[in-house]
């Protein structure tokens, strides 16, 4: 049995068998919280390798927009470090810092300039929550 | 524990609270009942019981209500039980209802870690959360009463005069940016504190909140989380408001806005699952004479955004890091997509 799968039996045991035979109240929630903790964890792990895949396409074609939507005007050293990481693949910490170096230098940077390159930061962001909603929620 | 098995953890800890009441109330004659550990509160253990003692010759049976810091719960680094005790101390000859603080204990060898005690007051909380809960709040809500003394326990809390009541040692904002500015930076530092690095929007999150702060020279006492699981009800009526863990001084549209944002309302149109909107603000607004600030509301419930991120990845990293067993904070690890799923709307992405 593949092991997401061993956590949604583990999962439906806890909350069908186990959980409404318990008396006291707090061990009986802890009981449905283990069931609820199993059945996102194995949903997760049974999603990690295509949302490992889609992440790292996506924060790719972010590090190849950057120099575009960047300009040839001179760019913060924040920015400019953050956009390397990202180039480097460093992933979604790198994608951390390049938002922060934007808010932090966005007056440097200019509306435009700041806007255009959050709003595509943005995107990436919004696929990456989508992923992560599949299981979460 | 009621309704089940004791375990020798409860039964001791059962006798060394007796102690202690026996010792504070000069009462070497005094037993508990009904001592039951209740399963709801992040930051701290909640035990209720009852009492019963001679006092002046006559038999008396009081209830009781002990909060303990286990040192290893939600917002231990934010609210301490001390500071708890000295609002509940402040808040007694006043209006809002509260439950009186009785004894603050920061002794270790007592029980094991600082604790309070206070009035059991009567009522119920049930869950907001559970089938039972929306239930109870629904047919309340029908009835009419709670809500209107949902809406008018806000008003009390807003129009305290905070200052004459002593509560100025909780911390004044500068007025302006001071009081949003000072909550973002309470957050981003129990963010900071997880260890964990802060996924993007949460960083485009903080990014917005701190370039958005509305000023305002509004102060009032701020209960923080004010919201139906929050409150005891007692024949319809807000018996006592709980959690003083999020109390500041600041600007009431941070209550305000946690009321009319759909955080709690569990999929009805009712705010808080109990009371309806244009109810709320028109009995609000006359009540307090404070005109309700949208646009600082709307600022606000995207700072509850953050908040709740904070508070999850505090959670479930004390499960992660072993410091608490409590699955239900494992549980949150999963809360956070959700809060800044919504975030990103709340931003426009």
């Amino acid at each position: 049995m593949a092991p997401d799968e061993l956590l949604a039996r583990l999962s439906s045991t806890l909350r069908h068998d186990i959980g409404p035979a318990v008396v006291e109240p707090f061990p009986k929630t802890q009981a449905f919280m283990a069931s609820v903790v199993l059945e996102k964890l194995s949903a997760q792990i049974r999603l990690a390798p295509a949302h490992a895949e889609a992440e790292a396409a996506d924060l790719a074609a972010r590090a190849a927009d950057l120099p575009a939507l960047l300009g040839t005007a001179p760019v913060p050293a924040a920015v400019a470090a953050a956009a390397d990481r990202l180039a480097a693949g460093e992933g979604s910490p790198a994608l951390s810092a390049l938002v922060g170096a934007l808010w932090a230098e966005r007056e440097a940077l200019g509306s435009e300039r700041f806007e255009a390159v959050l709003g595509r930061a943005r995107t990436t962001m919004r696929a990456r929550i989508d992923r992560q909603m599949e299981y979460a929620a | 524990m009621s309704g089940g098995q004791r375990n020798d953890g409860a039964a001791v800890m059962e006798e060394r609270i007796a102690a202690y009441l026996r010792d504070q109330l000069e009462a070497p004659d005094l037993a508990l009942s009904g001592v039951e550990r209740i399963a709801v509160g992040w930051s701290h253990e909640t035990w209720l019981f009852d009492a019963t003692f001679t006092r002046h010759g006559a038999t008396r049976t009081e209830g009781y209500c002990l909060r303990r810091d286990p040192g290893n719960a939600l917002l231990r680094e934010m609210s301490d039980l001390g500071t708890q005790f000295r609002v509940l101390q402040c808040l007694e000859p006043t209006a809002v209802p509260a439950p009186r603080g009785y004894f603050f204990e920061d002794d270790p060898a007592v029980l094991d870690a600082p604790f309070l005690v206070m009035e059991r007051v009567p009522g119920v909380c049930p869950s907001p959360w559970g089938r039972d809960g929306r239930r109870f709040y629904e047919e309340a809500a029908a009835r009419g009463e709670l809500p209107r003394s949902f809406t008018d326990a806000l008003v009390t809390l807003h129009t305290l005069d905070w200052e004459g009541a002593g509560l100025g040692f909780l911390g004044v904002p500068e007025a302006g940016t001071g009081f949003a500015l000072g909550e973002v930076a309470k957050w981003k530092r129990l963010i900071e504190s997880t260890g964990v690095e802060p996924d993007p929007i949460l960083v485009d999150l903080i990014g917005w909140l701190e370039a958005n702060a509305p000023a305002t020279e509004r102060r009032s006492l701020v209960h923080g989380a004010y919201r139906t699981g929050n409150f005891l009800c007692h024949e319809d009526r807000v018996s006592a408001l709980l959690d003083w863990e999020t109390e500041v001084i600041g600007d009431p549209m941070y209550d305000v806005a946690y009321v009319l944002s759909d955080l709690n309302r569990e999929g009805t149109e009712l705010l808080s699952n109990l009371v309806e909107r244009d109810e709320f603000i028109s009995r609000y607004e006359a009540g307090t004479g404070i005109e309700i600030d949208m646009e600082a509301c709307n600022y606000y419930q995207v700072l509850y955004g953050m908040r709740s991120a904070a508070f999850w990845m505090s959670a479930s990293g004390l499960y992660a890091d072993g410091r608490n067993t409590d699955l239900r904070l494992a549980r949150t690890a999963w809360s956070i997509p959700v809060v800044l799923d919504r975030a990103a709307r709340d931003l426009g992405y």
